[in-house]
């Protein structure tokens, strides 16, 4: 039976794959750096050895110390069974149709032969997750959609007209740089710069259910800014500090839970962990929501303004409960 | 003792380490109990040298740690999936790989003696021919090979590039970059990227639990289960006390939270005629049993049953069918429609009421109301009342929030 542990997607196979399909000569300096870039991190020193004569044999060493390929640059690995499946599988989503249409998903399906899909969407059941998700099949979302993941890959500039949470109507020439989906709340935000704080980007996040509007300006950009220094820097200098009893089950909870923050916990003593997470603004509300979830099990420390959001809760709870 | 190899023959004693390392990022050398220091020590090694750029290391009394920094929100993958890529192989299996496929690609089919022959001719290599045959029929069996009889011979060819599909349908590769990251299974997604030589350069994720992949060998084998309607023996493990068990099932759906991370398969048990629910990272092992002939009625009666499911469990302590809840808040109308709304869009079909100005019931009917005490929480600071079928939940939680309230109270006030 086919697993998924496998040798064929083994990353040393991969990396001389990507190696030879791109040129046939190359130099060591070259190897080298490509070992390092693609594969892990000790790879160079098994992989390097490996491929000339005195291994595998797939190059040989000319004078100048350059490395010729023995295999064809048109090489390429056809898909296994299981890759098949899996592209299948996600044919079957309901978000396939904001990239492919019905007679498109049909002629994929055909030429992808035999195979079974891995799983039906139905399979799964995710339990809590928000019952108000985007329409993925609303012809202006989709036609939206496809605008923004074109001008991310032609890092082109769009006007955007955007209906805040308020009401609002606002219009901003934004740069899209990524789109992100969220799987507890079903649906897609852009995640955008604006054209006028390129210098010192702040990456926006706009809901795509609550675009009105795209205007292709035809402007482009030379690169992307780098989102991820934009986000970092978004996050709050001193992160969440909670202290952690582990009773009840609370740390592997927690640390389970919390896992897709930038997290670091230690043990501070017998059955306290001390762990820091890193947020922003964005994400304060919905960590003060999960920090609550816990009840007594885990205590806040700081930073100030986390501790003092959620003091003010307890003490309107406490008052509620003191009015009953 | 044995030279150090950072790949390895077997995934399911790294994906204990890993998932540890990951999740227990708190945990010095000693205390990885069970383990022995070279064992921890080759772990370790392995580890930074799959996930270099996300390990960190910390210094404490105990001595030092390492742990696993991965901001989710911030990846165009998921690192961990590299962990799948670490599959230890034989000189034979590689050279057999890439002078095969190239040998094929330049001659088209042949027989596996013609191939042997072609290996030594064109390439120098000598391999036996049951050696290459044995490689031929296991790629057929992967799907990278066609074989086909002519005559009385069998012919191995190639199968088609991936690459003319995405030429063909360039959505359809912005369809991977975004499933890769999302879907059950997404490993699969990253091969066919890495085999089309692409990268993630569209999509983020929020809310996801990378940890997840871990259970992939596990979950793969439970849909299989399920897409063959059969029954399975799952092999499980404590997470409390290390005890490994198996348990006879129907497997029925895969119960997934989108806020704590935990992910479970759903299994009919006959014996006992109800539905259970088991944390996917407790599985240890399964095997696929018969068929199910009653699998449709199932899969049915899960369905309506989900409804009144808070989570994943089927049945509370009061030995009664349903727990009735009801929470009374408040919630300024004018301020605070996002509050409302999430009543609207969390609470399951409850029902929602306004009984005054600025104060609201939300009403629901589910098997274990104590699994809704987390979400209850979430609204500290509102809730004016707590009714429920269920003491224990109202028990605990007033007990729960007296003793939160002392924590940061009781000493200033």
């Amino acid at each position: 039976m086919a697993e998924i542990f496998s040798e064929v997607y083994n990353c040393y196979f991969q990396v001389i794959k990507s190696l030879i399909e791109k040129k046939d000569r190359i130099s060591k300096k070259e190897l080298d750096f490509r070992i390092r870039d693609e594969g892990f991190e000790e790879s160079l020193f098994y992989l390097f050895p490996k491929l000339a004569k005195d291994g595998w044999g797939f190059y040989e060493k000319d004078g100048a110390g350059v490395f010729k390929s023995r295999l064809s640059t048109d090489f390429y690995v056809p898909f296994t069974d299981m890759q098949r499946s899996y592209l299948k599988t996600i044919l079957k989503d309901d978000k396939i149709r904001l990239f492919l249409d019905d007679k498109e998903i049909d002629c994929i399906n055909a030429a992808l032969g035999d195979a079974e899909p891995l799983y039906l969407p139905e399979d799964f059941y995710y339990y809590d997750r928000f019952s108000d998700k985007d329409d993925y099949t609303d012809p202006k979302y989709i036609r939206h959609f496809r605008m923004l993941l074109e001008a991310i890959e032609n890092r082109e500039y769009l006007d955007i007209d955007y209906e805040s949470r308020t009401g609002q109507r606002v219009r901003h020439n934004y740069l899209p740089c990524r789109l992100e989906y969220s799987i507890k709340n079903d649906r897609f935000r852009l995640l955008a710069v604006d054209k006028h704080a390129l210098r010192n980007p702040r990456v926006e996040t706009l809901n795509l259910n609550r675009i009105t509007q795209i205007i292709p300006s035809g402007e482009t950009a030379e690169r992307l800014p780098d989102i991820n220094r934009a986000l970092k820097r978004s996050y709050y200098k001193e992160p969440a500090r909670i202290l952690i009893k582990n009773r009840r089950n609370a740390l592997e909870r927690a640390m389970l839970q919390f896992a897709n923050y930038d997290m670091h916990t230690r043990k501070i003593d017998g059955d306290t962990y001390e762990c820091l997470i890193y947020y922003n603004k964005r994400t304060e509300t919905e960590l003060l929501i999960e920090v609550l979830s816990f009840g007594p099990m885990i205590k806040v420390v700081g930073n100030e303004d986390f501790l003092r959001l959620l003091k003010e809760r307890l003490r309107r709870q406490y008052a509620m409960f003191e009015g009953e | 003792m044995s030279e150090f190899n950072e790949l390895i023959k077997s995934f399911s004693k790294s994906r204990e380490f890993v998932r540890d390392f990951f999740v227990y990022g708190f945990k010095t050398r000693d205390e990885f109990a069970g383990w022995s220091s070279r064992t921890y020590d080759n772990e370790r090694r392995r580890l930074e040298s799959w996930l270099s750029g996300y390990v960190r290391q910390d210094y404490t009394e105990k001595g030092k740690n390492i742990y696993l920094s991965i901001d989710s929100n911030l990846l165009d993958t998921n690192p961990l999936y590299r962990v799948w890529k670490a599959k230890s192989f034989t000189d034979n299996d590689i050279m057999l790989h890439f002078y095969i496929i190239d040998f094929l690609l330049k001659e088209g089919g042949r027989t596996a003696d013609g191939i042997t022959d072609g290996l030594l001719d064109r390439y120098g290599v000598f391999i036996d021919a049951q050696t290459v045959r044995r490689k031929c029929n296991e790629y057929a069996g992967e799907g990278i090979f066609r074989k086909t009889k002519e005559g009385r011979e069998i012919v191995y060819s190639l199968n088609a590039s991936p690459r003319g599909l995405f030429d063909e349908y360039p959505a359809l590769l912005a369809a991977v970059k975004l499933y890769q990251l999302i879907s059950p299974l997404g490993v699969l997604g990253s091969t066919v990227m890495e085999n089309l030589g692409f990268k993630n350069d569209l999509f983020r994720v929020k809310h996801s639990f990378f940890a997840h992949t871990l259970e992939d060998e596990v979950l793969l084998e439970l849909l299989r289960a399920m897409r063959k309607e059969s029954a399975a023996a799952i092999k499980l493990k404590s997470s409390k006390n290390e005890k490994e068990h198996e348990q006879d099932g129907v497997p029925l759906g895969i119960f997934t939270s989108t806020r704590t991370g935990r992910r479970y398969v759903c299994l009919y048990i006959e014996e006992k005629k109800r539905f259970v629910c088991f944390r996917l990272d407790a599985v240890k092992a399964v095997s696929v049993g018969d068929k199910c002939t009653e699998y449709g009625e199932l899969r049915e009666k899960l369905d309506k049953n989900k409804s009144r499911a808070w989570g994943v469990s089927f049945h509370n302590d009061n030995r009664t069918h349903t727990e009735r809840v009801k929470l009374t808040v408040r919630i300024d109308e004018k301020t605070e429609e996002h509050i409302l709304n999430r009543f609207k869009r969390e609470g399951k079909g409850g029902a929602l009421s306004r009984i005054a100005p600025d104060i609201f019931t939300y009403e629901t009917e589910v098997f274990d109301a104590n699994e809704m005490l987390p979400w209850i929480r979430s609204f500290t600071g509102r809730i004016i009342k707590l009714e429920s079928d269920s003491e224990k939940l109202c028990r605990l939680f007033k007990r729960d929030f007296c003793e939160t309230y002392k924590m940061y109270f009781d000493a200033e006030e």
